[in-house]
C-alpha cells in the first residue's frame, strides 16, 4: 500500500536523549525514523560504533562505520562529557524536555555519576529512562562485562546454532545487541504511552541475556514438557534445512511436524517432474517426524531429490516451488538480497548523501508501513559533534558559555557554517 | 496495583504460528484483551508440533502453541462458513487492533481487508504482517521464519567458512524481530489514535523487519561491493573471539577479548604461557591476521577443563566470557530467575508448565502473566454471550450450524 507524504508524524513531539554504545542504537533509530527528535549524546571518545568494520571505501575513519551511520540516522548529535559537573548541568538541562532516556552504559553508571534516574525522575516524573545492561540492573551476574556472543551464549540461543554434536556458530550481525535494542524500543514506547496518560514515568530495565531467551523458539518447553534438550530444528530430517543446488544453496521446509500440507505438493512436484523414486516419498511414514529423522530416510530423500536440485539455480527452484504452493527458499548472500527482485520492485534499499564523506550510502529501508506515521530518511548520521552548538543554543545557553564548555573540553562541537 | 499501560485495548487476532501471536502476546503482557479466532475443523500448525505434555501429542498439550499465547482468549470459530463474518464484524466493532498474518489477500476474501474494515469501525488499527509486503512479484510467496532467514541472509552470513551455510537453528526472525517491531508499531499507532481520534493500517513485510536488524552485509555489498561469507564465531573487529570445548559432550565456553588489556588478562588467566608471547599474537590486527592457529591453542587449553569453574575463573580476571547455555540451564540460570524470567502456569490439560517472563523489567506496570495458554475455543461462549451480548437462541443456533465448531 503507497501513502501520501506526510511531512511530520504524531511521534514529532517526543524528545528522546540517547546515550548508546554498542548496543542501543537501533532504538533510537526507530523512534528516530518515525518523526521523534532523537539527540544522540556521545562522549568525548566517541561512539564505540564509529570504530567498528564494515567501513565506507574499507577505509576507517570516524565518520565511515556503516554500523554508525546506519545506527544514527536522523538522530541529532551531541558530545557532551558528563563525568564533568558541567556536562552533567547540561544534561540537567536537557532533562526537563526529555520523554525517554536510554542508554547502555554499566548498571549504575549514570548513579554514580549522580545522575542515575533516581534524581532525573524527581527533575521529570514523567520520564521513562530504559536501561539496557548486559544481565539487567540487578543480579548476581550484573557487574559481568558486555559481549554480544556472551550473552547469546548465556541465554541459550547459541546453543541451539548446531546440529548433533557440532560446534555452534553465531547469528550474524550481533543478534543479541539487536534483540535488546529492539524490545528496548518496544518497552519504551509502551511506558511513554503509559506515561502521557497517567503522568507517571517509570524505569525500563533490559536484560540482553534476558532478551535472548525469547529466540529460543520451543526449546525451553523441549525441556520442561519433555526433558530434551533440542538444538537446530533444520538439518535433523528429510525435507526440513540446506541443500545444495546448481548455483549455491537451497532452504526447504516439507517437512513440518505431523501436517501433510506443505509436503505432499513439494512430492507431487517431484513425480510431476518424474525425478526417479518421488512417488515412494508418498507413503504414509513420511508423514512421521520419527521416520523422516532416520539416517536411511535423509539418504533416500538425498538420493532422490539432490540429482533434481543440482541441476537447478536457486531462483527457480525458488519461483517454480511457490507456483506449486510449497516452500523452497534461495539460500540469498548479500549480493543476492540486493538484487533481490521483490526488493527492487518495492524499491526497499534507499540513498541518502553524506558530505562528510562525499559519498551517497545505500540503507535497507522502512521495517514498516504505518500509514500515519511516515518512516522518512532525511538526515544522514551525525559527524562527530555536528549539532552539539545549536542544541546548547537552544537550551538558552548564551555564546559565552558555548565557548566556555568547548574550550573546556566538556562539549565538542563545530560551528557550522 | 497500578494501571496496566494497555489495559482497555481489546485485539482480534486472527494471526498464528510465530510472528503474530508473538506481537499479541506482548500485547497481553501489558493488558490489553487478545481475542484468538482459531478453529478446531483447522487447528493452528503449532498446536499440532511438539513439544508436548509427556511428549503425548494433543491440541492442547503443545508446549509449542503455550508459550507463545498466555493471557489470550480463544473463540472457536470457522472462518470458511459465510456466517462467521457476522459474528467477527461484532467483535471488530468492540475491538481496538485487527491483526493478522495470512498472506495477502485471505482477509479481503473474507471482506475483512482494511478498507472493510474501516466501515465497522473507523478508528481502527489494521496489522497485516506479510512474508514481503503487499506489492511486488513475490508478494503471494508462502513462507516461514526458517526460510525467510535464508532468504534475507541470516544462512549465508552464520556457520563456518569451510561448512554449509547455516543461519541460527531456528525461525529467528518469527521470535523477535518482527513481533517487537509490529507491537512498537502498533503502540505508535494507538498514542497516534489517542492523539488524533485517527486509527491506520500497518503492513509488516516481515523480510524487510529482518534486513532491517542485519543491515551490514547489504550495506557493505551496495557501498563497497564486498560479498561477506559467514565467519563461525568470529568478530571483523576483534580477535580471539570464539567458542571453544571444554569438558564434557556438548560443553562449550564462549570467550571475547576486546584489545591488548583484555589480552593480556586472558594471557595471565591462562598462566602466561610462552605461545601467547609471539610477536604474531602482540596486536590485535596481528591476532586477526593469525586466529586459526590463536584460536587452536586457546582450544588446546580449554578442552579439558571443566566448563563452570573455567568460567568463573575467567570472569572474575575480567574476561569477558560464559558458558554456552542449554535449555536446562537457562531454566535454572541463577540471574535469569532473579529476575523472575520463567514464570510457571497452570493449564488444564498440562499442569504447570514454563513460560518466558517479558525481558523487560517496568518499574512501575510490569508484565503480567495470569492465565495459561486458552484451550481451543475455551472463551466462545464467554465472548459472544459476554462481550457481543449474543441471546442462547442466537448462540445455539450458530453452533448447530457448525460456525461455532
Amino acid at each position: 500500500m503507497k501513502f501520501d507524504a506526510v511531512s511530520n508524524t504524531s511521534m514529532s513531539d517526543i524528545n528522546v536523549l540517547e546515550f548508546s554504545g554498542e548496543v542501543g542504537g537501533y532504538a533510537g533509530k526507530l523512534f528516530a525514523d518515525l518523526g521523534a527528535n532523537v539527540i544522540h549524546v556521545e562522549l568525548p571518545g566517541g561512539d564505540p560504533d564509529r570504530y567498528s568494520r564494515p567501513f565506507y571505501s574499507n577505509v576507517p575513519n570516524k565518520e565511515g562505520s556503516l554500523r554508525y551511520l546506519y545506527l544514527n540516522t536522523n538522530k541529532r548529535g551531541l558530545v557532551l562529557d558528563i563525568t564533568t559537573e558541567k556536562g552533567r548541568e547540561v544534561l540537567l538541562r536537557l532533562i526537563d524536555n526529555t520523554d525517554v532516556l536510554l542508554e547502555d552504559f554499566p548498571p549504575g553508571y549514570m548513579d554514580k555519576l549522580g545522575v542515575g534516574y533516581g534524581r532525573l525522575s524527581r527533575i521529570n516524573p514523567k520520564l521513562v529512562y530504559t536501561a539496557i545492561t548486559p544481565f539487567g540492573k540487578d543480579g548476581p551476574y550484573k557487574d559481568r562485562l558486555p559481549s554480544d556472543m556472551v550473552c547469546s551464549a548465556m541465554g541459550g540461543f547459541l546453543y541451539l546454532a548446531g546440529i548433533g554434536d557440532d560446534k555452534p556458530s553465531r547469528a550474524y550481525g550481533d543478534q543479541a545487541y539487536m534483540m535488546a535494542s529492539q524490545y528496548a524500543a518496544m518497552g519504551s514506547m509502551i511506558a511513554l504511552y503509559h506515561a502521557e496518560e497517567t503522568g507517571e514515568g517509570q524505569f525500563v530495565d533490559v536484560s540482553i541475556q534476558a532478551c535472548v531467551t525469547t529466540a529460543l523458539e520451543n526449546a525451553a518447553q523441549y525441556y520442561d514438557l519433555e526433558k530434551i534438550i533440542r538444538r537446530s530444528s533444520g538439518g535433523l530430517e528429510a525435507g526440513y534445512g540446506t541443500y545444495p543446488c546448481k548455483d549455491g544453496y537451497v532452504y526447504i521446509m516439507a517437512a513440518m511436524g505431523k501436517n501433510r500440507y506443505l509436503w505432499d505438493p513439494f512430492v507431487h512436484w517431484l513425480i510431476d517432474e518424474k525425478v526417479e523414486g518421488a512417488e515412494l516419498l508418498l507413503r504414509d511414514e513420511w508423514a512421521e517426524p520419527a521416520h523422516r529423522k532416520k539416517e536411511e530416510s535423509k539418504e533416500m530423500f538425498n538420493k532422490i531429490f539432490l540429482p533434481f536440485a543440482l541441476n537447478r539455480n536457486k531462483m527457480y527452484l525458488y519461483e517454480e516451488s511457490q507456483r506449486r504452493k510449497c516452500c523452497v527458499f534461495p539460500v540469498s548472500n548479500p549480493k543476492d538480497i540486493y538484487e533481490n527482485p521483490q526488493l527492487q520492485y518495492r524499491q526497499f534499499f534507499k540513498t541518502l548523501r553524506h558530505d562528510s564523506l562525499n559519498a551517497e550510502i545505500h540503507y535497507p529501508g522502512a521495517p514498516y508501513e504505518t500509514e500515519k506515521l511516515k518512516w522518512q530518511l532525511n538526515r544522514p548520521a551525525p559527524a562527530f559533534g555536528q549539532d552539539t552548538i545549536e542544541i546548547l543554543k537552544e537550551l538558552s545557553y548564551s555564546a559565552e558559555e558555548i565557548n566556555s564548555l568547548l574550550e573546556g573540553g566538556v562539549a565538542i562541537g563545530k560551528e557550522t557554517a | 496495583m497500578a494501571k496496566k499501560p494497555l489495559e482497555g485495548i481489546r485485539v482480534t487476532d486472527f494471526s498464528w504460528v510465530g510472528a503474530g501471536p508473538i506481537t499479541t502476546r506482548f500485547l497481553a503482557e501489558y493488558g490489553a484483551e487478545v481475542i484468538r479466532i482459531e478453529t478446531k475443523k483447522r487447528p493452528e500448525i503449532l498446536r499440532l508440533a511438539g513439544p508436548y505434555k509427556d511428549g503425548i501429542p494433543g491440541t492442547e498439550r503443545s508446549g509449542y502453541y503455550s508459550n507463545r499465547n498466555p493471557n489470550k482468549k480463544s473463540i472457536s470459530l470457522d472462518m470458511q462458513n459465510p456466517r462467521a463474518r457476522e459474528v467477527v464484524v461484532r467483535l471488530i466493532e468492540k475491538s481496538d487492533l485487527v491483526i493478522n498474518n495470512f498472506r495477502p489477500g485471505v482477509m479481503e476474501k473474507w471482506k475483512l481487508g482494511y478498507e472493510d474494515v474501516k466501515k465497522i469501525k473507523p478508528d481502527i488499527i489494521f496489522v497485516t504482517m506479510s512474508m514481503q509486503g503487499s506489492t511486488g512479484p513475490h508478494s503471494n510467496y508462502m513462507g516461514f521464519g526458517a526460510t525467510l532467514n535464508a532468504l534475507v541472509g541470516f544462512n549465508h552470513l552464520s556457520g563456518f567458512p569451510d561448512k554449509e551455510p547455516f543461519g541460527t537453528g531456528t525461525n529467528y526472525t518469527d521470535h523477535v524481530a518482527v513481533p517487537t517491531h509490529t507491537a512498537y508499531a502498533v503502540v505508535a499507532a494507538l498514542r497516534h489514535r489517542r492523539k488524533t481520534g485517527e486509527g491506520m493500517y500497518i503492513e509488516m513485510p516481515q523480510s524487510e523487519a529482518a534486513i532491517s536488524v542485519s543491515p551490514l552485509a547489504v550495506m557493505d555489498y551496495a557501498v563497497n561491493g564486498n560479498i561477506q561469507t559467514r565467519m563461525g564465531n568470529r568478530h571483523l573487529d576483534t580477535a580471539p573471539h570464539g567458542v571453544y570445548k571444554v569438558k564434557g559432550e556438548r560443553r562449550w565456553i564462549a570467550i571475547a577479548v576486546f584489545g591488548d588489556n583484555e589480552w593480556k588478562t586472558l594471557k595471565d588467566a591462562m598462566g602466561s604461557p610462552s605461545w601467547a608471547e609471539d610477536g604474531k599474537y602482540a596486536t590485535n590486527e596481528n591476532r586477526l591476521k593469525n586466529q586459526d592457529e590463536l584460536d587452536e591453542k586457546i582450544e588446546e587449553w580449554t578442552a579439558a577443563q571443566n566448563g563452570g569453574d573455567l568460567t568463573e575463573r575467567l570472569v572474575n580476571s575480567g574476561v569477558r566470557a560464559g558458558l554456552l547455555y542449554d535449555a536446562k540451564e537457562v531454566l535454572e540460570d541463577r540471574q535469569l530467575n532473579a529476575r523472575g524470567n520463567w514464570v510457571y502456569l497452570d493449564h488444564p490439560e498440562m499442569g504447570l508448565s514454563a513460560y518466558n517472563n517479558s525481558p523487560l523489567v517496568m518499574s512501575r506496570t510490569p508484565a503480567q502473566l495470569h492465565s495459561p495458554a486458552p484451550l481451543l475455543g475455551q472463551h466462545t461462549e464467554e465472548v459472544l454471550k459476554g462481550l457481543l451480548q449474543m441471546s442462547d437462541d442466537e448462540f445455539n443456533s450458530l453452533k448447530t450450524e457448525g460456525i461455532l465448531d
